[in-house]
Formats: structure tokens, C-alpha cells, sequence
């Protein structure tokens, strides 16, 4: 029997080796030219089920792969988990480190001007006319537009149909008054009759962001024209006063602890609270048995209105540019095909993110498999103000510790809205 | 004494240098020279980052179009710090987490080495369970006992109330100093282990004959305990305590996950604080004058512990 041929020495195997290695450098190279003539795009986004991409999101797939054949083009995604995204740009631009092309944002516009650029301008005219004027707003600094909002994302009303109906309440509360009235009297049997998540302060969907949707109803603004704080007021008491008072007539006392909208999420689902306000996704995880033990008895309509009608605060979920985008023109047109309608009712029907573009909120099938889109799109004819600046984050912080504060009953809304005042003050006039 | 050749390799050899110093000196000399590349890049991976970081601690750090613009300020990033109520409240919580953590991680050690080293406990399994909280990945740790604290699915609310221990369910982490004293008590539960090994090893390298003596002289268990057992143990107490005391100033992880610093920034440590400052609110100098503080505050519990193992080193020899 021939050992050589069952046990290869060392010298043939390392020799073999070699070879397999210098084939593979062959075929290598000889890929490489086809390979080089493909542009590669770098996209930034987060991972589902915040708003993410297709091909990243499982939606538009096949859309997607045509797109890149069509454009002899290969999109790199880099998708992280939502609360990371913010430090991993910040240290990225920081550090200039970031070769994205294309970056998502949400609200941090002003705080990331120096490192993108605006684009928005050179998309085709039938994309941005079909999309609500109001969206441009977040993401235009200078009058130069930085970024292009994908999402129709407001803060809406989202309640469970049953607890109304088991405690005679015809319809969705419609104004403050309603609201209160509602959570007392759905906080009953083990259940509470409102439920958020004031676990974290800062950023939207932190606890200010909430009191800016009750701020706005109240009739106040967060700033003068002069890039001050103004909401010491009784509008912003006000606003405050009726988070007090919704803690005290039922709030899940367990809202002061749930840090990210998916905790305090998952306690509607489970059929524990009975009210929320909630971002639009919302409706389709609540109509899948796995996730939702509330299937088919979601309600959803317009946040309670305040003594100046309802309010809402905007998610800004919009693709933007970076400095160092390799290829404007075609990121440009990624982002368009993005927009495009074909890829935004998928992303509407099968991820529950809603469109930005009208004509696909006006879809029927769109609007029939998500009824919360009707009631987003009159949302949106009311204010919708986020108030984001260069130093949102540490604004909210502040903003949202002395809120924190009078939640816990340590402090009055009086007392926390002149806290509050001072250090965002403080913070305006340190950054200026 | 030069070796003569036919070849007359004798010259050459006769002219080399004679080497000098002492046999031990070139020993020396030559391992400083393996050593050395080693040395130099530790030196520029360690030294580097705290060189900078002291640099930019005194000065105000701006990102701007994806490139740092740096301006000096002397030391005011550390007045403004000491006159900022976040920072000292922050640095309260940092002292009274640390003060927390010590004390109760060295005594449910010592009591676990004890248990461990008595013969009633000298089963392989119980060493299994003692190292498992050590064994878990820090977040994954702090994720398990989200869920665990969670007020309305949490384990330990369904398992009170089961027991009757209570009527409604508990927000565990829903007021400042509930949560930081739970955020102590998890991380007590993480450090336990090692630092029980710790103790175990010392124990073990207390002579047994000593604990027969004090026997034949009438001492009980508790005077063994105090004057055979605590004596042996006190370098590796100091060892412990020192340790775990840095690790402490550390903790990230668990504020992270569990409580993001809220409620009322009742959980903000010091290692938080500087993350926050750094990359929520980009404002980088003051971030590194915080983590410098941590990093002073580290350096001279590292030259205590330094200092404390030099005298083992002695007796050891």
C-alpha cells in the first residue's frame, strides 16, 4: 500500500496549498475588472424594525437587486441596532472615519450639519411634489435641504377597542379632558389606562419629546426667535400638569422605568393598558398573533387635542448625504428609487412603516391594510413641531430629567418647567 | 585568555572587544533588548490614548465638518465639573455604588470561599454554580436582568407575588435610589464569583498547621476564624478590596441596559456620564476631563495594589 498517497507529506500538502492559493489569486484577479466597474454606495441605517431600507428590511427585494443590476452598482449596508446609531456617527464623523454615502437621521440634523451636504433639491420634481411639504421641514437648515424624510412618522393615539367598549366609551378621547376622564376609568381589573415610556429623557421618543406633543397642544413653542427658550409659561405647566395628572388617574407606574417605545409597546399588546401614543409602525406588529394578544382590537386616531387643538411631534426618519459621498448622482438616485412608489407601498404593507409620497397614502390597498394611515395623514395637518437644534440631545436631557423629577412626585410642573428653563437656557448660551 | 589557531583566527579574535559588565548585566541588557519592541508598543497603545485624553481634557473639542477643531482652556472643563450638579451628583452615586459593591462583594465572598473550603462544600457543582454569573457576557447579563426586574413581566414580581410577599407588582427601577441599590445588588451577583476565588486560593494557602494548633490550644471555630483565618487572609483582603474597587469605577454596561442613567439621572455613574457627554452631547474635552477624573482615580488604586503585592513577592522568595 502506497502511505505517500493516504498520508500526504508536509512538504506536498503546503505545496498544495500554495497552488489552491495561487489559483485563487488567478481567478481573483481575474474577476477583478467586472468587479471594479461596479460602484459601491455605503448606506448607514438602522436595523428593522426600526425604518430600514429594502434589502435590509425584507421588503422590495427583488426591486432592489434590479436596481443595483440597472446601475452596475452594489449597496453596502452597515445597520445597527436604533439607540446606537447616534454615537456610531457621531465617533465615525468625529474620528473621520465615516465613508458612508448615505446616512440616516433622525432629527440630528443641525447636530451633523458640517459633515453632509444638501441634496435634497436635485431629486426629480414628481417625487418631491408628491410628498407633504411640511416633511422638509426638520431637515432644512439655511433653506438648504439636507435630507429627504422616507417615513411619515407622527405621534398618534393608539388604543384598545375592547377596554372602550367594556367600559362604555364611545369612540377615542378628544381632548384633554376626554383623556383624563378615559384613563381613569380604563384603569381597572389589573390594567392601567395609559401607558408610555418615561424611562429615558432624551432624543425623540425620550420623555420631552412626549411633553412637546402636550406643549404644542397647549399652545406653546419651545423657542422665541432669537433661539431661546420659551416654554416657562403656562403652556409648557400645562403640558407637563396633564402628564402629572394622567400618572396619577392610571399611567402604568412601570412607564418611569421602560426605557424605548418597544417596552411600553409591548404592554398595550399584551393587552395591560388600554392607551398610548405610539409611531405608525405600531399597527402591524399589533395584528400579528405572535406579537399582539390585541389582534383585530386596535384603535387608533388623532392625539387628544389641548386648548389649542391637537399637536404631534414628527419621527424624521430621512435619508441624508455625507461629505464624502463617492458618486452624488447616483446616491441621489438610490434615494429616489427609495421614494419611488413601487418601494414605498411595499415598505408600507409589508414592514408597516407608512409612506412618505401622498399618492401612496392614498392608495386604497395601502389604506385599507393600515387604517392608522388616514389618521396619520390628518395628524399631519396639525402642528408637528420636534424642535430639533444643533443640541437637541442635551436639551432633551435636561429638558426630560426635571420632567422625570415631577413624574416621580418630586418636584411640581411649575417647578420643573423653571429647572428646565434655566439649564436649556444655560446650554443655548454655552453652545452659542 | 586568547585562543591561538593554525589558521590565524587569532588576531581577529584577540582584537574583539571583551565584554563588559558582569554575567548578570549583560543578561539583563539583552532582555531589555527582547523586551523593548514590546515596551514601545505597549507604551504607544497605552500611553497614547491617556496622553491625548489628558490633552483633551484641557481643552474645548468641537466636531465640525468631520474633523476636530481643538481650542486650549486650561482647566476649566474641571471647574465647570465640580460646580455642575449632574457631575457631582454622578460622582455621589460613583462613591456610594463603590463603597456599596466592595463591602458587599468582599463578604459574600469571603462567606462563599468559606462555604467552598469547608468540606461540606467541596463538591465540584457548587464551584459551577458559583462561577456561572461570572461566566455570563456583561450585557447579556444586564439584558437578563432587565427582563428579570421588568415591572410588569418581571420573574421577581411573579415570584413575590406567588409567595404573597406582595399585592401589586413593583417598579423595581422606577425611583433613583431603588434603582442604583438594584444596579448594585446585580453587579454584586457578577463579581461574586471571582472574587470568592480569590479568597479560596488564599485560604488554601493558609497552613493547615496552624488551624491544629489553634485547635490544641482550645480555640473555637470563631477564634480560628479570627485569629488563624483573617490574619492569613489580609494581603489577599487588600488584594480585593483594591481590585474591586477598580472594577467598579468601571461599571457601564449594566447603567447601559437597564436604566440608561434615568430615573432622574438617579443612575448616572461617572462611566456613564462620560460616555454621555462624549457621544450624546459631542462634547469630547469635557467627556475625556471625566474620564480622566476615573482614570486619576483608577491610577492610584492600581499603585496601591502594586503596592500591596510587592511584600507576597518578598515572602514569597
Amino acid at each position: 500500500m502506497n502511505h505517500a498517497l493516504r498520508y500526504p507529506s508536509r512538504r506536498g500538502f503546503m505545496g498544495g496549498a500554495a497552488g489552491l492559493a495561487a489559483l485563487g489569486i488567478t481567478l481573483g484577479a481575474g474577476t477583478r475588472p467586472s468587479a471594479a466597474a461596479e460602484t459601491m454606495l455605503d448606506v448607514f441605517a438602522p436595523l428593522p424594525p426600526d425604518p430600514s431600507p429594502p434589502g435590509a428590511a425584507k421588503f422590495s427585494e427583488a426591486a432592489f437587486q434590479a436596481w443595483q443590476q440597472a446601475h452596475n452598482a452594489r449597496v453596502k449596508y452597515e445597520l445597527l441596532a436604533w439607540p446606537q446609531l447616534h454615537d456610531r456617527m457621531a465617533t465615525a464623523f468625529a474620528s473621520g472615519s465615516s465613508d458612508w454615502d448615505l446616512v440616516y437621521m433622525c432629527g440630528w440634523v443641525p447636530e451633523f450639519l458640517d459633515s453632509i451636504v444638501p441634496y435634497a433639491d436635485k431629486l426629480p420634481a414628481a417625487t418631491v411634489s408628491d410628498m407633504p411639504a411640511s416633511s422638509f421641514k426638520t431637515v432644512t437648515v439655511g433653506g438648504n435641504r439636507y435630507g429627504a424624510v422616507f417615513t411619515l412618522s407622527l405621534l398618534t393615539l393608539f388604543y384598545n377597542t375592547e377596554h372602550l367598549e367594556i367600559a362604555g366609551l364611545k369612540g377615542p378621547p378628544q381632548t384633554w379632558d376626554d383623556l383624563k376622564r378615559y384613563t381613569k376609568e380604563l384603569t381597572r381589573d389589573g390594567r392601567y389606562g395609559w401607558v408610555l415610556d418615561y424611562g429615558d429623557s432624551a432624543g425623540i421618543g425620550g420623555t420631552a419629546s412626549y411633553w412637546m406633543c402636550f406643549l404644542q397642544q397647549a399652545g406653546g413653542k419651545m423657542y422665541a426667535e432669537d433661539g431661546m427658550p420659551v416654554f416657562n409659561n403656562d403652556a409648557g405647566v400645562d403640558a407637563l400638569q396633564i402628564m402629572l395628572d394622567l400618572m396619577k388617574l392610571g399611567t402604568d407606574p412601570g412607564s418611569i422605568s421602560y426605557s424605548g417605545i418597544n417596552d411600553a409597546t409591548n404592554v398595550l399588546l399584551s393587552g395591560r393598558a388600554s392607551m398610548m401614543m405610539n409611531w405608525p409602525y405600531m399597527w402591524k406588529p399589533a395584528q400579528d398573533p405572535k406579537q399582539s394578544k390585541i389582534v383585530g382590537k386596535l384603535g387608533g386616531a388623532m392625539l387628544p387635542a389641548g386648548p389649542a387643538g391637537t399637536a404631534s411631534i414628527d419621527g424624521t426618519d430621512a435619508w441624508t448625504m455625507t461629505k464624502h459621498c463617492k458618486n452624488t448622482a447616483l446616491a441621489t438616485n438610490l434615494v429616489d428609487f427609495y421614494l419611488s412608489p413601487e418601494v414605498q407601498k411595499r415598505q408600507a404593507l409589508d414592514t408597516g412603516w407608512l409612506p412618505i409620497r401622498l399618492s401612496v397614502l392614498a392608495d386604497p390597498e395601502v389604506q385599507k391594510a393600515l387604517p392608522n394611515a388616514a389618521v396619520v395623514l390628518e395628524q399631519a395637518k396639525h402642528p408637528y413641531d420636534s424642535f430639533v437644534t444643533a443640541n437637541y440631545n442635551q436639551i432633551t436631557q435636561a429638558l426630560g430629567t426635571e420632567i422625570q423629577k415631577a413624574l416621580q412626585g418630586k418636584q411640581s410642573a411649575k417647578q420643573a418647567m423653571a429647572a428646565a428653563h434655566d439649564q436649556v437656557a444655560s446650554i443655548i448660551k454655552q453652545n452659542q | 585568555m586568547p585562543i591561538i589557531r593554525q589558521d590565524g583566527a587569532v588576531a581577529a579574535r584577540a582584537e574583539a572587544p571583551a565584554p563588559t559588565g558582569t554575567f548578570e548585566q549583560r543578561r539583563r541588557r539583552v532582555g531589555l533588548f527582547f523586551v523593548g519592541p514590546a515596551l514601545i508598543a505597549l507604551a504607544l497603545i497605552l500611553g497614547y490614548p491617556i496622553v491625548r485624553s489628558l490633552l483633551m481634557g484641557m481643552q474645548n473639542v468641537h466636531l465640525a465638518g468631520g474633523h476636530i477643531k481643538l481650542h486650549w482652556i486650561g482647566w476649566a472643563n474641571y471647574d465647570y465639573l465640580f460646580q455642575d450638579s449632574g457631575f457631582l451628583l454622578a460622582l455621589r452615586n460613583t462613591i456610594l455604588f463603590s463603597f456599596g459593591e466592595v463591602a458587599l462583594v468582599c463578604l459574600l465572598g469571603l462567606g462563599a470561599a468559606l462555604l467552598l473550603n469547608h468540606r461540606f462544600g467541596r463538591f465540584g457543582i457548587l464551584r459551577v454554580f458559583l462561577i456561572i454569573p461570572w461566566a455570563i457576557a456583561p450585557v447579556a447579563n444586564a439584558v437578563l436582568w432587565k427582563w428579570i426586574l421588568n415591572a410588569n413581566y418581571g420573574v421577581l414580581n411573579a415570584i413575590l407575588k406567588s409567595l404573597g410577599l406582595i399585592d401589586h407588582y413593583v417598579v423595581w427601577l422606577g425611583s433613583p435610589m431603588r434603582a442604583l441599590s438594584l444596579l448594585l445588588i446585580v453587579d454584586v451577583w457578577k463579581s461574586v464569583p471571582f472574587i470568592a476565588l480569590l479568597f479560596l486560593a488564599g485560604l488554601q494557602r493558609i497552613p493547615k498547621i496552624l488551624y491544629r494548633a489553634a485547635k490544641l490550644d482550645g480555640a473555637n471555630a470563631w477564634n480560628q476564624f479570627r485569629f488563624v483565618t483573617m490574619p492569613g487572609l489580609r494581603t489577599t483582603i487588600a488584594i480585593a478590596v483594591v481590585l474591586q474597587t477598580i472594577w467598579s469605577l468601571r461599571v457601564f454596561d449594566l447603567v447601559f441596559v437597564l436604566t440608561h442613567g434615568g430615573p432622574a439621572d438617579g443612575t448616572v455613574l461617572l462611566n456613564f456620564l462620560a460616555y454621555r457627554v462624549t457621544f450624546n452631547f459631542l462634547n469630547l474635552g469635557r467627556g475625556a476631563a471625566i474620564a480622566n477624573i476615573i482614570f486619576a482615580m483608577s491610577f492610584v488604586l492600581a499603585i496601591l495594589y502594586v503596592w500591596l503585592l510587592q511584600p507576597r513577592r518578598r515572602l514569597s522568595s
